[in-house]
């Protein structure tokens, strides 16, 4: 037999089947075609192709039952392929003299013949000839060009139902088959909707619910690359770029987006988002695609001449072939056009994406690293958003690099960049006309709403002055001239009333550098000498206009009057904008109005300085008598006010006071505390925030305190201490703020108790045990904050330091007891699903890992893979942790009444536990053993498998005690 | 479990006989069906994923959030003095 002597051929290797191909057209062409054309024989030439047909259905058959592993079946698969391809193509030249519709052909009916029983098949029992039946099927679907309608509709039917097969690998291939099928329906609709219309979108519609929905990621995938890409599925497939699983994620960025075609088309939302995700990706391969993608697509979109732009070509695999076009030449043009397409004025901020972009693209486009330059008048004198992004990216690029030991970069720079007194000159301009912007937005129209145009363009200014003085910072001022232009420049920029808070911060920042450090001079006193006069400046500036237009002037010093009497006036809580708002009205009563707001603005602003300032110093508070006196006139008064935004901006400033000096933080501790217990959340916030930040730079204030015989200093009275008063009311307000039904009170509360017990300075297990609770606690699954620190924080402390781990081995038991009434409850709510809450036996499994004594830092295990040197003699601490959980699940069974759930559990972590130690600690481990054996006298045991492990550890610790008695003989004997 | 293994190693690269005729067994595994499509599909509830697989908004926690007080997210927690710009 001919045929399936050609199919047993070209299971061996794909290299032979161009010929082998040929050989089988040879035997169809013989069994279809007449060699002379007499209609007498023509009954004769169909029973051949019917012989024909039947014999190549037979060899098709013979590849169902083959496993997925086996490459033979998938060779098969693609010479039938390519063999169908070929004939069918022949066939057609055939007849291609008839024209109108594609007439019958032998190959159309063979395709036929073996579609047909593969129908019959994709719904099999066995998996594996459902895989291959459907795998043969898609095949043929994507090798030809047409289909016969009816087998069409026939196979759509079909396929849809394998969407949901068990087998992700059927569902893989139903959906390459239908991928294909949507593809052609959705072209159809162009010129005709009738049923088909429903058709389509009916296909279409199932496979995005797959690509949403596919527990395989695989399968997913598959879709992702397979779909069309139409308006319509666009959304769908741009989406992916959040898929839980990389290697999808990966796809979008390494295949499907760069061969989209212009990105220019896409939203600007989309774009950022694309950036954004994607460069900001958990997988570094991820990361790099993206990376790829910007600056290698996006920017040929905007640089490439029409006359470049080729047509994309791919190959069948999806790999591109080799670039014919040219990689258009660097343009700044083209540059800040993409800057401009997402949206730097926004994303170019801090946080933003853009600043991760421009540092991927200047690190792949040396070309444009050499072809920008930033020294010319012309550069600055039309500077704009997109252009300072450049040049201040660029500057970032090779400090970073210098920083890293690449020093050319800096060589470079330097040339590129106008020297620093020039830059000192530039940015004055700059910061002049941001200021004249922001009056002229100020003063308004004609009709005193406030000019958009003017607006508009202050922002684009005060985006310029933000990344001019975001090169200021990097600078270096070793050259004196520079130095006093900037030291200059920011004093008086300081005093600027109209200067943005951005940059305001950042002025105080570089004035903080050019300052110098205390090392060579006195800085830092200089430093505060000069903010806490631009400070009074800004305070008369202001207060001084409203004193001429209300005639009301007051002679005091400037601090009293910036204490104001805002507190009188609880309604003048208005926004910002609100300043602009009719000044010219006669009326008293808003003039009042008017005062009143503009004493809030006039405070915020000061205090806005003082903040900025109070973050970048580190002397003694109290040896500082222009602080004391800011503290006492500026900050005091804010504290107090009856003005919420004033009132916590001046909390902040206190907190920052108190991180420079003990006595006053221990002095405003209880007035934070109250604040948190008092406050609405967005102020307990902030208390936390400080509360956390106090205790970390004066870490002796909880502290245990000498009790009373106050002592002489000698060690004997060391043992008279008792824990610092401060110490349960601090306890309580972190323990509050883990309950708080606010998602940033609670993961704040979450991430400082973080912080606190990574130094040890909160050791409360309770608190432990509630952030463990939370942690699991389905209530917390919208707080993403919360959950990923302490998905962090969790293991980190447990695993780097034995006594943290023990810690946590003493509250195991009650967590589990507490996540099991949570759950209990849980499920009996009707609204959730049970699966929203993880597990117990999940919650039992990372408590065992969190506590495995192999893990922690300077274990004994640790040390014989020789990761970490425990120095001899120096017994580490840890071997007895799963000894210490063992004694706590065993004492919890046999004490207390537990549900059958919990049981089951601590049963499972039970044996689970590492106890085969060197030197187990005799009296624990003879705990342990006691308890064991009360526990199965007990019978609280009440399955085989529970049974099992208490044997088991019985076992273990039976024979660790043998071993002690032995050694204890030896060493006797 | 060893000799298993190593037997699967040795044996000859797999070959479909095309020749051989259609047997019972085999007849039996093409053209027994499924007693319904239900028994050979996911069950229906793994067709709807609640968070459409995807990610969570990643929050980049990091060691570092660990090391920096709030207020003064420059200076390093616990080393006031050498904290220097």
């Amino acid at each position: 037999n001919h045929v399936a002597a050609v199919f047993s051929d070209a299971q061996k290797s794909n290299t032979g089947h161009r010929k082998l191909v040929i050989n089988l057209r040879k035997i169809q062409e013989a069994c279809c075609y007449e060699p002379l054309s007499s209609k007498k024989k023509q009954a004769e030439y169909d029973n051949d192709e019917d012989e024909f047909n039947t014999e190549v259905v037979r060899c098709v058959l013979r590849v169902l039952p083959i496993k997925k592993s086996e490459t033979v079946g998938d060779r098969i698969v693609k010479f039938l392929g390519i063999f169908l391809r070929v004939a069918s193509e022949k066939d057609n030249q055939l007849v291609a003299d008839h024209d109108g519709a594609l007439p019958e052909t032998p190959t159309s009916r063979l395709t036929n013949a073996i579609l047909n029983t593969l129908l019959q098949l994709l719904s099999t029992k066995d998996k594996i000839v459902r895989f291959r039946a459907t795998q043969i099927s898609a095949h043929i679907i994507n090798t030809l060009d047409t289909l016969d309608d009816q087998m069409f509709h026939l196979l759509r039917l079909a396929l849809l139902k394998r969407i949901h097969d068990k087998e992700s690998s059927v569902r893989m291939h139903a959906i390459y088959g239908l991928s294909r099928l949507a593809a052609e329906l959705d072209e159809d609709q162009q010129d005709e909707d009738s049923d088909d219309d429903d058709a389509s979108s009916g296909v279409l519609e199932k496979l995005l619910n797959v690509l949403q929905n596919d527990p395989s990621a695989e399968v997913r995938r598959a879709l992702l690359l397979n779909l069309p890409l139409t308006p319509t599925t666009l959304p769908y497939l741009l989406e992916r770029a959040r898929d839980l699983d990389a290697a999808t994620r990966r796809a979008l960025y390494a295949r499907l987006l760069p061969a989209l075609g212009d990105f220019r088309h896409l939203s600007l939302t989309h774009r950022e988002k694309l950036l954004r995700w994607g460069l900001r990706d958990r997988d570094e391969t991820v990361r790099k695609a993206t990376a790829r993608l910007f600056r290698e697509r996006w920017i040929e979109d905007c640089a490439a001449l029409p006359a470049a732009t080729a047509p994309e070509e791919e190959t069948e695999d999806g790999k591109k072939k080799p670039s014919v076009t040219k990689v258009a030449d660097p343009s700044l043009e083209a540059l800040l056009e993409l800057l401009e397409r997402i949206d730097v004025a926004n994303s170019g901020n801090t946080g933003g994406v853009a600043l991760e972009a421009m540092s991927e693209f200047w690190d792949g486009r040396p070309d444009y690293r050499e072809y920008v330059s930033f020294d010319s008048e012309a550069f600055w004198d039309e500077i704009s958003p997109e252009s300072v992004f450049v040049a201040r990216t660029f500057n970032d690029y090779c400090r970073a690099k210098d920083a890293q030991g690449d020093g050319r970069l800096l060589d470079m720079l330097e040339m590129k960049m106008p020297e620093v007194t020039k830059f000192g000159f530039l940015l004055e301009i700059q910061i002049n006309r941001l200021i004249e912007c922001v009056r002229g937005a100020a003063s308004g129209g004609p009709d005193g709403d406030g000019d958009e145009e003017m607006e508009e363009e202050s922002v684009q200014r005060e985006f310029i002055v933000e990344q001019m003085l975001h090169m200021a910072i990097s600078f270096d001022y070793s050259d004196e001239v520079g130095r006093r232009k900037m030291f200059g420049l920011m004093r008086e920029a300081l005093t600027m009333p109209e200067l943005p808070e951005e940059s305001t911060r950042l002025a105080v920042e570089t004035l903080r550098l050019v300052c110098g450090d205390d090392r060579s001079d006195k800085g830092e006193s200089d430093f505060c000498g000069i903010v806490l006069e631009a400070i009074a400046e800004v305070h008369d500036t202001i207060m001084g206009d409203e004193a001429d237009k209300t005639k009301s002037s007051t002679g005091e010093e400037s601090f009293h009057s910036a204490r104001s009497e805002v507190s009188n006036d609880g309604s003048a809580s208005r926004s910002k904008k609100s300043r602009r708002s009719n000044n010219d009205d006669g009326e008293e009563e808003d003039d009042d109005e008017e005062k009143a707001i503009r004493e809030i603005m006039v405070n915020m602003k000061c205090l806005h300085i003082a903040q900025c300032m109070l973050q970048n110093i580190q002397c003694e508070l109290e040896q500082t008598v222009h602080l004391v006196t800011m503290l006492n006139n500026l900050v005091i008064p804010a504290v107090r006010s009856q003005e919420a935004p004033i009132r916590e901006r001046g909390l902040v400033c206190l907190g920052l006071c108190c991180l420079l000096g003990k006595n006053l933080a221990q002095e405003n501790i209880e007035l934070f505390l109250h604040c948190f217990a008092r406050g609405h959340a967005s102020l307990q916030t902030i208390a936390l925030q400080i509360i956390t930040d106090i205790l970390t730079t004066h870490p002796s204030l909880l502290a245990p305190v000498a009790s009373s015989g106050h002592g002489d200093e000698t060690s004997a009275t060391i043992s008279a201490t008792e824990p610092s008063p401060l110490l349960k009311p601090v306890l309580k307000t972190f323990s509050k703020s883990l309950k708080s039904e606010d998602v940033d009170v609670q993961s704040t509360g979450a991430s400082a108790l973080s912080k606190l017990m990574l130094s040890q300075l909160i050791i409360d297990p309770d608190l432990l045990k509630g952030l463990v609770i939370a942690f699991f606690d389905p209530e917390t699954s919208n707080n993403a904050s919360l959950k990923q620190a302490l998905t962090y924080f969790l293991p980190v402390y447990c695993h780097s330091r034995a006594a943290n781990a023990e810690r946590m081995a003493t509250i195991a038991t009650g967590v589990i007891g507490r996540l099991a009434a949570l759950r209990e409850a849980f499920i009996e709510d009707e609204d959730v699903e049970e699966s929203e809450m993880v597990t117990l036996s999940v919650v039992g499994g990372m408590l065992v890992d969190w506590t495995d004594p192999r893990k922690v830092i300077g274990s004994s295990e640790e040390a014989k893979t020789g990761k970490l040197k425990v120095e001899e003699g120096a017994a580490p601490d840890s071997d007895m942790i799963h000894f210490v959980l063992a004694e706590q699940i065993l004492e919890k069974l046999v004490t207390s009444q537990t549900s059958k759930d919990e049981r089951k559990v601590l049963f499972s972590m039970l044996s689970k536990l590492h106890l085969a130690v060197s030197s187990p600690d005799p009296g624990l481990l003879r705990t342990v053993l006691e308890l064991v054996a009360e526990a199965i006298e007990s019978k609280v045991a009440s399955d085989a498998t529970s049974r099992n492990a208490l044997t088991k550890i019985q076992t273990t610790l039976l024979k660790l005690m043998h071993d002690i008695a032995t050694a204890e003989r030896g060493g006797h004997g | 479990a060893t000799p298993a293994t190593t037997k699967k190693k040795d044996k000859e690269p797999f070959e479909i006989d095309f020749m051989s005729p259609m047997n019972q067994q085999l007849a039996d595994l093409l053209y027994t069906p499924a007693p319904s499509n239900a028994t050979i599909s996911l069950p229906k509830k793994d067709w709807k994923s609640k968070t459409r697989n995807l990610l969570p908004d990643d929050k980049h926690f990091s060691s570092r959030d660990l090391l920096r007080l709030f207020l003064k997210p420059k200076a390093r927690m616990g080393s006031r003095k050498s904290a220097q710009q």
